[in-house]
């Protein structure tokens, strides 16, 4: 736990808690992607959070090995909350390039985008039409596609991301998780 | 499940950045956890069992005793732990439901004490597991009927109330026959009785040698016909007699008409009447006969007199559904064996099988091994 401590930046404490609840749910010590999808569902009953459980487990996952250890589960964690903003933006970088080579096409942009809105079910603010996920996904493009070469690299995605106020208020929001 | 879950909540809001980039507006704050608990060790002192457990496992149920503030009545000063003087093997099963969020019932406990115990720590029993739900269901049902019974023989067992009116104890006299000496000599009278004319119905059909002017063998029935005759009809009006009585005493007398016994007395004394009815009319003589074979049921008004026999009742109306189903399934086999059997004899001309109902005499016959 103390190799742990030094990578992550979670006290002993916190790290106790989270090794707490992570066994608890998964006594085998390992998180599946049926077991992750499971336990993700229960806390968004509204909508169908499967594809974006599956992206996220595709996120944690960093050795591509299909399972999430604790340690995995511990840096994603420990990024996202506890990292500086480009850490942050980064791992959504990550999260978003499906195929991870690198550049954000349309295609996965709109996977995502279809995902998220799934996941919130009715409670998507404006109501959800048929159409606006690629809508969504256009105006998305608009504004971090700096080259308009038609993709995002994850140069253009932090330098869009720090331009944007809004973006920035709420990734102050991750400090007061734990 | 929600328990355990509940420490997966900053993953789920660490998820959350995923569509952060994505928004249009902005995200609003999350909730702060105003009560930041302090996690710390609980000890619960069960009858000199101690239990320690994180505070924070037993605030997963805030509605059950363990999960409030009402556990605080059970603090121990002295020692600084919570003391209950209750059973501790199984408030080990309580304690587990706590910290896995599943309820199991031990099959070794007795159900009243586990139903208590369950009360007193404010747990309802519905949420118990399903591994362990049709059990305690079982055995909850056989404790209430138990009771019921119990409750029943302990009514009828009270010391003898004074003031009873005449109908109360003539009732009282004929359901606990040894409470006075006038229902016991009338219990054995009955049970006599019913003896005498089950033994006449069986005897009046042996052969007893021939009449002076016949030459065929004639039963005992039709030589000595005016002796059974009489036999008959004194057993039937002491039957009718003791029918009447009881159905004057019963206290509600649509359920003592509609009780399995009364049917059965009923039944027993019918047929001598319907054939003081009909004599001498051949046409019904048939059906007449027929009815006489009601006269046997008057064997089973022993089972006033046998407990074994109300037991034997018993066991066969509780395990009426699966007979049921026994007979059921007997004859689903039977139709399709029938019809398999039809269909391939059906081709010879020489066949028994000229329908598949007559294929069932056969089928029947076969399956239960009997093969004539």
């Amino acid at each position: 736990m103390d190799k742990l401590e030094e990578q992550t930046k979670f006290t002993k404490k916190e790290l106790q808690v989270l090794y707490r609840g992570f066994k608890n749910e998964c006594p085998c010590g390992v998180v599946n992607e049926e077991n992750f999808k499971n336990i993700y569902s229960q806390f968004f009953p509204q909508g169908d959070s499967s594809m974006y459980a599956h992206f996220l487990f595709e996120a944690f996952d960093t050795n591509k090995n299909g399972s999430v250890s604790f340690e995995d589960f511990v840096f994603g964690l420990s990024i996202i909350l506890r990292g500086t903003i480009n850490d942050r933006l980064n791992w959504a970088f990550n999260l978003y390039d499906l195929n991870k080579d690198g550049c954000i096409t349309k295609e996965e942009m709109l996977d995502i985008m279809k995902s998220i809105y799934d996941m919130m079910g009715k409670y998507t603010h404006p109501t959800m039409i048929d159409d606006a996920p690629r809508e969504h996904v256009e105006s998305f493009f608009q504004k971090m596609d700096q080259n308009r070469d038609g993709v995002v690299t994850i140069d253009e995605f932090i330098d869009s991301c720090k331009k944007d106020e809004n973006i920035m208020q709420s990734m102050q929001l991750f400090d007061n998780v734990i | 499940m929600a328990a355990g879950v509940a420490a997966w909540l900053p993953f789920a809001r660490a998820a959350a950045i995923g569509w952060m980039p994505v928004a249009s507006t902005p995200m609003p704050i999350p909730p702060q956890d105003k009560r930041k608990a302090q996690d710390g060790f609980i000890i619960l002192n069960v009858s000199g069992t101690k239990f320690q457990t994180w505070r924070t496992t037993l605030e997963r149920y805030p509605d059950t005793l363990l999960g409030s503030t009402e556990r605080d009545f059970f603090f121990h000063e002295e020692t600084s732990e919570y003391f209950f003087d209750r059973d501790p093997d199984i408030f080990r099963h309580i304690l587990n439901f706590y910290r896995t969020g599943k309820l199991h019932y031990p099959r070794q406990e007795c159900i009243s004490a586990y139903d208590e115990e369950l009360a007193f720590f404010g747990i309802i029993p519905e949420i118990i597991g399903d591994c362990c739900y049709e059990e305690y269901k079982d055995r909850r049902r056989e404790n209430a009927e138990r009771l019921q019974d119990d409750e029943e023989m302990d009514m009828s067992n009270d010391v003898t109330p004074v003031n009873l009116t005449f109908r109360e104890y003539l009732w009282r006299a004929f359901e606990n026959p040894h409470t006075s000496t006038l229902a016991l000599v009338f219990y054995y009278v009955t049970g006599f009785f019913i003896a005498i004319s089950v033994m006449a119905n069986v005897v009046e059909t042996v052969p007893c040698g021939t009449l002076p002017n016949r030459s065929k063998e004639v039963s005992c029935g039709e030589r000595y016909a005016l002796a059974f005759f009489c036999l008959d009809t004194a057993c039937v009006m002491i039957f009718t007699v003791e029918y009447l009585l009881r159905l004057i005493a019963a206290p509600s007398r649509c359920k003592f008409m509609k009780s399995v016994m009364s049917v059965i007395d009923v039944v027993a004394i019918m047929p001598y009447y319907i054939g003081l009815v009909m004599t001498d009319n051949d046409q019904v003589s048939g059906a007449f006969v027929t009815l006489r074979v009601f006269r046997v049921f008057r064997i089973f008004k022993f089972s006033r007199h046998s407990a074994g026999l109300r037991i034997l009742g018993y066991t066969l109306k509780s395990c009426a559904s699966e007979l049921g189903f026994l007979l059921f399934s007997l004859t689903m086999a039977i139709i399709i064996f029938a019809t398999v059997m039809f269909y391939a004899e059906k081709g010879s001309t020489a066949t028994k099988f000229t329908s598949i109902p007559a294929a069932f005499w056969y089928t029947i016959v076969t399956m239960t091994t009997l093969g004539f």
